[in-house]
């Protein structure tokens, strides 16, 4: 097994001319409605999943991945642009890009973003080729115990790094349980909850409630305050696109210390991106010689978080393809895309089917390269879309929406489950409840039943296995530490000044 | 982005010793869907012997959210938290109506005109929509997503409505 030989045969399937294409069409369209002011990144790869099925799996990966680099690139625009992230990880960069925007660099600004997360991405690329085959290995060592206690692991990272309430996030976990219960039992193929509806026979299907919870939900709510989306945007042209030498040196060490910081934090399980771009701002705010600078347009401060979460996005790749674990949302909507090509993630993809994982990563290499050479010229173009106004662009998503879904099944359905998602989405964001570990929990349902189920039949019943199998153990232990940390009043304090330091 | 509620003194109609309304109403919520998935997984089969029956899994997870329910209301019962907020009913409507209506109507009249109507629905749910405007912009989108869908992306579904075609 060698990591070149291997990284070769995925730039061989990468390269193709058909995969090509479909990675270009992903970064595009990624971009194209990460723009879209208030759709993020779940939102977008939501939407869009349904325009991937009609194609051959690699190809749809490619394109999904593809989507979700665009994605996040085109949030980052917006923030620098306009001011309105598109999403949580590129909150901080609106700190100072926005500033650097209204001092007429909106362009420097958009080139440092994009060249940081490319060198990120490089670095991430060749981390993922190196760790994916040992991790491989240590998966094959878990047996379901372990699984089980992985999961709760990554489940309780993903609650801690999350934003608000601990014991709201917990709750939304387990509502997402609850709901991944939907439909027929694995073993015994009995109907659960599903009241005789033969559309729920096969249970929920998981792009519809992404769609519903995260799509129609944000819509929803963007209504509400609908006129305040008054846009302040940066008028003057944009001028003089690349960085001048004096930025590129200021922003190196702050790309670099960005990437190693984003694809350590990518790899946990938990909010990945989203922490790692706090992450990265703050530690340049803390050895900057010049702190007062930041929030004013300092470059650095662009540079680190962007590549810190475009390093943490590709590395949270990490544990979906070898324990078959997603690590965050929009991890999950990727199993979500796998599952529904009839793909198990997990150690065997990495062996089974080669092509599918390293073509994947390949992929994910040219992918940010297109996101530079396309994204740079196309800033105009960027630029004119986010002076579409909301009152049309709503409805129009709300379509594309709700074609999206039918084409899924042929279901009509699927579309009015979608829609009563979206009003639970809207009502749990107006409790301050927060959909993401839902879905986390809805895609870890099954995962989690069946090793549960599977652990207490082999130790005949006997709980304590858990405990008892020392792998097992370290990591229950691990997940217990950081709950009690997370509602000690000390750190709670510092994850809320985290967060809020974004928002004013 | 958070909504906070507005300033003004909201009258509530929850008593004042519950200092978090919107925790203690959303508490309760999920403890109303965990009893209805209790409620629901009745039926099914328990423990038997050492291994898990269809309906161990939901019972223990239903248990498990109405436990937390139960915390986060007796949380908005100890701490100060926000208010309910507000509900606008406009947005809500319009963009469910035209969910339901697309859903209804993608058999029968097929993507074209149901695309359109649900567009021109779903228009309705912002107070600044300009009519021309929309139904400018619905037939362009309508046209494209006739081409996209089932052209580009090879997804079967019918275009025009039935009777016509017959």
């Amino acid at each position: 097994m060698d990591i070149f030989a291997n990284l070769a045969h995925g730039f061989a399937v990468a390269f193709s001319p058909i995969n090509l294409l479909m990675c270009l069409i992903g970064a595009l369209v990624g971009t194209l409605v990460g723009v879209l002011p208030g759709i993020g990144t779940i939102a977008t790869v939501a939407m869009l999943l349904p325009i991937t099925f009609g194609l051959p799996p690699v190809g749809a990966l490619i394109m999904l991945a593809g989507i979700y680099y665009g994605a996040q690139y085109g949030g980052s625009t917006t923030s620098i642009l306009v001011n309105i992230p598109g999403e949580a990880t590129s909150v901080v960069t609106a700190l100072d890009g926005h500033q650097m925007a209204k001092q007429g660099r909106a362009g420097p600004a958009l080139a440092i973003a994009a060249i940081g997360s490319f060198f990120a991405g490089c670095v991430a690329t060749v981390l993922i080729a190196v760790l994916g085959a040992p991790l491989t290995k240590l998966a094959l060592a878990f047996g379901p115990a372990e699984y089980f206690s992985l999961m709760v692991l990554g489940l309780i990272f993903a609650v801690v790094l999350a934003k608000g309430s601990v014991l709201k996030a917990i709750a939304m976990i387990v509502f997402g349980l609850l709901l991944s219960m939907v439909g027929s039992d694995i073993e015994t193929g009995a109907s659960r909850m599903a009241f005789n509806i033969p559309e729920l026979a096969d249970g929920l299907g998981f792009a519809t409630v992404a769609m519903g919870v995260f799509g129609f939900a944000e819509i929803i709510r963007n209504l509400d305050h609908g006129a305040e989306l008054n846009r302040d945007l940066v008028q003057q042209k944009i001028t003089g696109l690349m960085p001048t030498r004096k930025d590129l040196i200021d922003s190196a060490p702050a790309i670099g210390r960005g990437t190693v910081l984003g694809s350590i934090l990518g790899i946990l399980p938990g909010g990945g991106a989203v922490i790692a771009s706090f992450a990265a701002y703050t530690l340049e705010k803390k050895i900057a010689k010049n702190p007062s600078r930041f929030g004013r347009g300092a470059i650095e401060g662009v540079a680190a978080p962007e590549s810190a979460n475009n390093a943490a996005a590709q590395t949270s790749f990490i544990p979906l393809l070898t324990l078959g674990i997603p690590p965050n949302a929009v991890m999950a909507l990727m199993v979500g895309a796998m599952t529904i090509h009839g793909i198990v993630p997990g150690p065997q993809v990495m062996q089974k089917q080669p092509d599918l994982v390293w073509g994947m990563i390949a992929s994910m290499w040219i992918g940010n390269l297109m996101l530079i050479i396309i994204n740079l010229p196309l800033v105009g173009i960027w630029v004119r879309l986010l002076r579409v106004p909301y009152r049309l662009m709503f409805p129009s998503i709300v379509i594309f929406c709700a074609i999206g879904i039918y084409s899924v099944n042929n279901a009509p359905v699927d579309v009015i489950l979608a829609g009563v998602f979206g009003l639970v989405g809207y009502w749990l964001i107006k409790h301050d409840f927060e959909p993401a570990p839902l879905l986390l929990g809805m895609v870890l349902g099954p995962l989690m039943e069946e090793n549960l189920r599977r652990a207490l039949l082999i130790s005949r019943g006997d709980w304590s296995v858990f405990v008892s199998r020392p792998l097992s153990a370290v990591l229950l232990a691990i997940a217990a530490g950081l709950l009690v940390l997370a509602v000690l009043p000390s750190l709670r304090a510092k994850r809320d000044e985290v967060f809020t330091e974004s928002e004013n | 982005m958070s909504d906070t509620p507005s300033e003004a003194p909201v009258r509530s109609i929850l008593p004042k010793w519950i200092r978090g309304p919107q925790d203690f109403i959303g508490g309760l919520a999920m403890m109303a869907v965990a009893l209805f998935a209790l409620w629901a997984s009745s039926d099914l089969q328990g423990m038997h012997g050492f291994s898990f029956g269809a309906g161990t899994a939901p019972r223990m997870f239903a248990v498990l959210l109405f436990l937390l329910g139960a915390g986060v209301a007796v949380m908005g019962i100890l701490q100060d938290g926000p208010h309910l907020s507000h509900y606008s009913w406009r947005g809500p409507l319009f963009v469910s109506a035209s969910i339901v209506f697309f859903a209804l109507a993608i058999r029968p009249l097929g993507l074209v005109v149901s695309a359109f109507a649900s567009f021109l629905i779903a228009a309705m749910g912002s107070h600044e929509t300009k009519w021309m405007e929309a139904v400018i912009v619905g037939a362009c989108l309508t046209a494209g997503c006739a081409i996209l869908f089932p052209y580009i992306l090879g997804l079967p579904m019918p275009m025009f409505p039935r009777f016509l075609i017959q």
